[in-house]
């Protein structure tokens, strides 16, 4: 479905990409994890057909992502609505250059508002929606027109609970009917929940993807210990020994301690730890 | 233009006209204001104006003036319509979608070009209605004066509002801009009537050749609009095309992402 091939993108001095190369298919959910300045949004931008990369090549469903915008749905990471429409307004706009109409146009907007929990505020205006009315709004105009490749760009950020979840049960709706879907977030237990394939991007590039088991492979075996003074990973088979062996040979009194496996959070970290080292 | 065109084209006009009607504001107070003054100002511009130029010069100057000046004040619904996408981030939006920037542009710039033209329509009537000024001999000949004059205006207001950075700034420019510039054009006070120095500046006032263009039609005089016609077109086929080169690449990096 998407095929992003050694991709660069310079802002000045700034290397946003460098020679990123990501492809996702069909009905799979790639979560896009990285740093600010990874490069994350600039990919998007691009993927959006709202910039030209410096390099490489890019095709959605074989085609150049501009001639495709049809089949690309984006809900930015920004609130983009126009606040003195209400969100039906914004659906029937986005629908309508999409080339639904008459009821086809009414039964999709019926599904959206339900699915995506809007139906108290769907005839209201924008300006008056909190943040995560407004966010849900944002995703439903991404969805309208149901689009083929699905770009949400911290589509949940700054969210209550109701909005992400009703956002994470839409996204693995569309992709079970075999949307392409990339997403991007810093909070990566949604990409657990969505099974998603996980994209780690550093300075302008892929460093690590797979699913989550198979980047926490990479951590088979180990443990993190988390003193009050400092963090500390290590390989073992007997973390209780490792523990007992590192608290007497401390050289400071030692307060509080935490033992565990590494989650997804130390591995994005550690990996990205180990790109810019 | 395909089908699919059309209906996307018909779709942003049918949304822009809907932005604007909720936010009647601007284009009435452009609409009383110019309205206020003619009646105000009608007995200074006849005594002044009926004996040193002749009977209907005066009704002339009171109707023309305020409607070239208010036109050009105008050039802000048009930037204001256009900055609003900059600041809501949804031009950028719009450009994700299956629409061309062509679309685009002719949808948002239709509902404003009917305002315009509107504008200057009622205050045209509502002129020649209180001053007794006599209806244009030549209808359609104004209307195409009109339709010239308002295309122009918003492709200058559209090149503008693609330049400003704020809604302040938006408005010290068209506020500032404007006066100066119908001003100079003769909105006013006649050209013929200002220092050598203004009357050797006002040509470079689009004011200026709007008044002269639309005195000429009122005249019926054909020959006389052709002059100023192709110097304001000229000047908004150059506004024009640097507002679709701009507006094409979003503002700078991506407003959206």
């Amino acid at each position: 479905m998407l095929d992003a091939i050694g991709l660069t993108k310079r802002y000045g001095a700034i290397q946003a990409l460098d020679g990123l190369t990501l492809h996702v298919g069909d009905g799979e959910i790639v979560g896009l994890v990285g740093h600010n300045g990874a490069g994350k949004t600039t990919l998007v931008s691009i993927l959006a057909g709202l910039n030209k990369p410096d390099g490489g090549s890019v095709h959605v469903d074989g085609i150049d992502p501009v001639r495709a915008r049809d089949r690309i749905g984006i809900a930015p990471q920004h609130i983009a609505l126009y606040q003195s429409i209400t969100v039906r307004e914004h659906l029937r706009l986005f629908g309508g250059l999409a080339g639904l109409r008459g009821r086809a146009l009414a039964a999709v907007i019926t599904e959206l508002v339900e699915a995506l929990r809007l139906t108290e505020f769907v005839d209201r205006r924008a300006g008056l929606l909190s943040g995560g009315q407004q966010r849900r709004a944002q995703a439903a105009v991404a969805l309208v027109h149901r689009p083929r490749l699905l770009l949400l760009d911290e589509p949940t950020a700054g969210a209550d609970p109701e909005t992400r979840q009703a956002l994470l049960d839409v996204v693995k709706d569309r992709a079970r009917d075999g949307a392409s879907i990339i997403y991007t977030t810093h909070y990566l237990p949604e990409l657990t929940e969505l099974r998603a394939t996980i994209a780690v991007a550093q300075q302008g590039r892929i460093i690590a993807r797979g699913t989550s088991a198979e980047l926490l492979d990479r951590l088979a075996g180990e443990v993190l210990l988390r003193f009050d003074v400092g963090e500390y990973r290590t390989a073992t088979h007997d973390p209780s020994a490792t523990l007992v062996d590192l608290v007497s040979r401390a050289r400071y009194p030692i307060r509080g301690v935490e033992l565990r496996t590494p989650t997804l959070d130390d591995l994005y970290r550690s990996l990205a730890a180990a790109d810019v080292h | 233009m395909s089908t699919d065109s059309t209906h996307r084209i018909w779709v942003l006009v049918k949304h822009n006209a809907l932005i604007r009607w909720r936010d009647p504001g601007q284009i009435i107070s452009y609409l009383v204001l110019p309205m206020a003054i003619m009646v105000m100002f009608k007995p200074l511009y006849q005594q002044a104006l009926n004996r040193f130029a002749g009977d209907d010069q005066g009704a002339l100057q009171v109707v023309t003036g305020p409607l070239i000046m208010f036109s050009i004040f105008a050039m802000a619904v048009v930037g204001h319509s256009v900055f609003l996408e900059r600041q809501w981030r949804t031009w950028d939006r719009l450009r994700t979608s299956a629409a061309s920037t062509g679309e685009l542009l002719i949808g948002k710039t239709v509902p404003v070009f009917v305002i315009l033209l509107a504008q200057q329509l009622i205050l045209l009537t509502f002129g020649c209605l209180i001053t007794g000024l006599s209806f244009p001999s030549s209808f359609a000949l104004v209307l195409l004066v009109l339709v010239i004059w308002a295309t122009v205006l918003i492709a200058i207001g559209t090149a503008l509002a693609t330049l400003i950075r704020s809604m302040a700034e938006l408005g010290m420019l068209t506020d500032i801009g404007s006066m100066v510039v119908a001003a100079l054009g003769g909105a006013l006070v006649p050209v013929s009537m200002m220092p050598g120095w203004l009357q050797l500046l006002a040509h470079f006032s689009p004011g200026y050749w709007g008044l002269e263009m639309l005195r000429a039609a009122f005249r019926g005089d054909a020959g006389a609009v052709v002059a100023p016609a192709a110097i304001l077109l000229a000047a908004g086929l150059a506004a024009g095309l640097f507002t679709v080169r701009r507006l094409a690449r979003g503002w700078g990096r991506s407003a959206l992402v």
